[in-house]
């Protein structure tokens, strides 16, 4: 694919972020398609932070290893990125932070280019920026104009005119043996939104109506308590930081049995902390979405790094028995679409419902159409009909579906009463034989109901060579590493698999069948979706393929993965 | 409603003598004064004896997890700041497995009425010793003491930010009656520290113990004044005081959120159609 890949690497506090933020938008504005990851410490300061920015003229969904321009912010990450520099590519950093390294594919820039008000560590970013723009055939105007509509208003005139002098030297000083335009045009197809993962399923909340949410920062899964703090004032969402992920899934099942679409959000750690009100949602079949945002574990873990590793905690966390959801994005759209459908099936089935995304997931930005807000239903489910005088609901009435009627209390004159304990129809406790059996039994047909509409996986390229199952930020990789395969005459495709507990069986024995062999690709080294199939299936795969080393999948990785487990087939 | 009676559901299950029995009565008196209607009134409750409070009252129920019924209802509070949100569950309950949440709840100011029931001894589960239980008491697991100071309630709740704070006994029916009324007409997180025997594990602190020793403040006493009501809450196990030990006013949990001044979230559904989220488009173009 045409594309040109760049990183911006430096320490913790030297504005790696910010610089990737005008490059990115930037190149959105341009009309490129763009996806950007990170890579940082659990640091403020210092350590090694770094961001990979691709774009191209189509649409992108990974991150890919061989560097075209490497921008340095200091001398080791010269040393840590020199070696994915491409032949023809170009490393760019300030002369001080050259040190000893020489490389006929290093441009070093001396300070003494640009204005005297442009000197110092706060201006490299914005003079590599420079170097970068004007080596890829762009006019200094271009970045000139971005630093004024993202900083304009934040900076004082003066430092803004600094910036945009300091951009105009550096361009004209760049060699012309350097400058080289890009070998492909903008894509100029639609209006772009440049998103994180995160922030994707923060938008699809807001579509769907959430009126409360709860959570506990905790990476990855902060930028969604922010966001949608954020956005509380004017779209009518109360969000609170509490004191724990015990009060926060509590909260939200409370908020939800008021009335509100609620949900909460943490990471592995803080999922642990809401298992038990996982279970209480359960029993009170009370709709509340829950995501987790997951990182590596076990316990604390590695603070910054991917995961996909929650998958059988999600489908089981909690005591008991009952009926769950447990929906995973992929591709970023996704996020927003599926956060939609996790509240319309968190209240058509009055069930907890459990959206999984990860790190990889969660930090990248990535230029993605506007969503399109027809897609978007809101359904509260089955509500009952309003008394005329106050009368106790048969909250729990028993029903084909396992699905009772609800109300809103204090709403309506209904009187509502739900129970952590066992309980009967009117949501009183009791350990009557007839009566558990009887309740039990109907919360459980839900799981029937909830499968049965449960769409299988997705199957992208050849469904009868060796099929690559995958779940959550490991499909935008092997989209592309499938590609590249096929390009080199193998026989694959993968398949997605967004809604993940329950399993429809008839629909993914269908997809699955076609297939030569399936081999499960997973941030985990357990392969918990095959687990997870043959738990709920029986169908079982031929091989996994693991990467638990906290870093993102490349596509370059999906490769060297997965090629060698083809057996030579094509 | 026509007499206090009305608000009868279930029939309370306790050992003959609970001085549950004694809040029920008390609590149904203050509800009837206050002329709240089943439907306006929902309760949260936990898990413990007291708790169960919750059954026996026709209204709203969301009867949750053991210490966990604060967040609960700062989350009903959040869907509809309106409703009327009393919380009832015991010692053990708000201040073992749900002491965090009680601090923040305070801290807060939420607008929830607390109702603890202090046995000082988990009933439930047969006789352990609760955080309010005194140094010396001695259980099957405690058999040397707990080794551990009883929790003073009201100073807890004065420390964490409550607004209005208050000692009953199950045994002072009329003061205990006013002292609900004033607890759910308040503002604020309102807290009382109900002292109740259980008169089937605990056969130190029983009905005549808690008689012999509450005292009620006296008219001297300035709810509004933090100090003194700290010194107010001091309690001994020679000496209880009863009665409003603190009351101020103070901005309530959700008085600050833009969120909430366009009325109830859980009344607004409606309006919260797909489109509500475009106009957060323009920020990432």
């Amino acid at each position: 694919m045409a594309h040109l890949n760049i990183v911006l690497a430096g320490a913790a506090g030297q504005g790696v972020q910010s610089a990737a933020q005008i490059l990115g938008k930037t190149l959105q504005r341009l009309g490129y398609h763009v996806y950007t990851t990170q890579d940082y410490q659990s640091r403020v300061r210092g350590g090694h932070n770094y961001m990979r920015i691709r774009f191209s003229d189509r649409p992108l969904s990974a991150a890919v290893k061989p560097i075209d321009y490497l921008l340095a912010l200091n001398e080791e990450s010269l040393d840590l990125h020199l070696p994915q520099l491409t032949a023809d590519g170009l490393a760019l950093c300030m002369v001080e932070d050259q040190g000893d390294t020489e490389d006929a594919r290093l441009r070093a820039l001396s300070e003494d280019i640009g204005p005297a008000a442009a000197k110092g560590a706060k201006f490299v970013g914005v003079k590599l920026l420079s170097m970068l723009m004007t080596a890829i055939g762009f006019s200094p105007e271009v970045l000139k104009e971005s630093v004024k509509l993202q900083f304009g208003k934040r900076l004082k005139a003066e430092v803004l005119q600094a910036n945009l002098d300091a951009i105009e030297a550096v361009a004209r000083s760049m060699s012309a043996a350097d400058i080289h335009a890009l070998p492909f045009a903008p894509a100029q197809t639609a209006e772009h939104l440049f998103v994180t993962g995160n922030e994707c399923i923060a938008l699809g909340m807001i579509a769907a109506g959430i009126g409360v949410y709860a959570g506990y920062p905790m990476t990855p899964s902060t930028s969604i308590l922010n966001f949608l703090a954020g956005a509380g004032a004017s779209a009518g969402i109360a969000v609170e930081q509490v004191e724990d992920e015990i009060a926060a899934l509590n909260l939200a099942v409370g908020a939800a049995y008021a009335g509100a679409r609620a949900a909460a959000g943490s990471s592995g750690a803080g999922m642990c902390l809401m298992s038990e009100a996982i279970g209480l949602a359960g029993i009170t079949e009370t709709p509340v979405v829950i995501v987790d945002a997951q990182r590596s574990g076990p316990a604390v873990g590695m603070a910054t790094r991917t995961e996909q590793s929650d998958l059988l905690f999600m489908c089981h966390a909690s005591q008991g028995e009952f009926a769950r959801a447990v929906l995973a994005p992929a591709l970023h759209e996704d996020g927003f679409y599926l956060a939609a459908a996790a509240f319309n099936l968190a209240d058509r089935w009055q069930t907890p419902v459990i959206l999984m995304d990860d790190m990889a997931y969660a930090d990248a930005i990535r230029t993605v159409n506007e969503f399109d807000l027809a897609q978007v239903t809101i359904d509260r489910g089955a509500i009952a009909p309003e008394p005329n005088d106050v009368t106790v609901l048969r909250r729990f009435d028993l029903t084909e579906s396992g699905v009772s009627p609800r109300a809103f209390p204090v709403l309506s004159k209904w009187l509502v009463a739900v129970d952590s304990h066992e309980h009967d129809e009117v949501g009183h406790l009791t350990d009557n034989i007839e009566n558990r059996n009887r309740q039990h039994a109907k919360r459980l047909r839900k799981l029937a109901g909830l499968a049965a509409e449960m769409p299988g996986p997705e199957i992208v390229g050849d469904a009868d060579g060796t099929l690559l199952l995958c779940w959550g930020s490991t499909a935008g990789p092997l989209l592309e590493g499938a590609q590249r395969l096929r390009d080199q005459g193998h026989k694959v495709g993968v398949a997605i698999f967004r809604y993940l507990y329950p399993m429809n069986v008839e629909k993914i024995a269908a997809a699955l069948s076609p297939a030569k062999r399936l081999l499960t690709v997973e941030g985990n080294e357990l392969g918990q979706l095959g687990r997870l199939l043959r738990m709920e299936t029986g169908l079982t795969v031929d091989g996994h393929i693991a990467k638990t080393d906290g870093r993102i999948f490349t596509v370059d990785d999906i490769v060297e993965l997965v090629e060698p487990r083809l057996g030579g087939e094509r | 409603m026509r007499s206090p009676n009305d608000y009868d559901h279930f029939a309370p299950e306790w050992c003959p003598g609970c001085g549950n029995f004694d809040i029920l009565v008390a609590l149904k008196q203050a509800l009837y004064d206050l002329k709240i209607e089943s439907n306006e009134l929902i309760l949260v409750t936990g898990i413990g004896q007291a708790s169960k409070i919750g059954f026996t009252i026709k209204c709203n129920l969301f009867d949750g997890l053991h210490g966990r019924a604060l967040p609960a209802a700062l989350g009903v509070r959040l869907a509809n700041h309106e409703a009327k949100v009393v919380s009832i569950s015991g010692d053990g309950c708000f201040f073992a497995e749900g002491g965090n949440h009680f601090l923040h709840t305070m801290r807060r100011n939420a607008d929830i009425t607390v109702l603890a029931g202090v046995n000082r001894v988990f009933g439930l589960t047969k006789g352990q010793a609760a955080p309010t239980s005194a140094r010396d008491y001695k259980t099957k697991i405690h058999v040397d003491g707990t080794g551990a100071e009883p929790l003073n309630v009201c100073r807890l709740a004065l420390v964490a930010g409550a607004t209005f704070i208050a000692r009953g006994f199950s045994g002072e029916q009329t003061q205990l009656t006013e002292l609900i009324k004033q607890a759910i007409a308040h503002r604020g997180a309102a807290v009382i520290d109900i002292k109740s025997p259980c008169v089937s594990f605990n056969k130190i602190n029983t009905y005549a113990w808690f008689k012999q020793r509450v005292q009620p403040l006296g008219d001297d006493h300035n709810v509004t004044d933090w100090n003194a009501a700290m010194q107010a809450a001091e309690e001994t196990e020679e000496r209880i005081s009863t009665g409003v030990i603190y009351r101020v006013e103070r901005p309530v949990f959700g008085d600050h959120l833009r969120a909430l001044q366009n009325g109830p979230i859980a009344r607004r559904t409606a309006d919260f159609t797909p489109e509500r989220v475009r106009p957060f488009f323009a920020q990432f173009k």
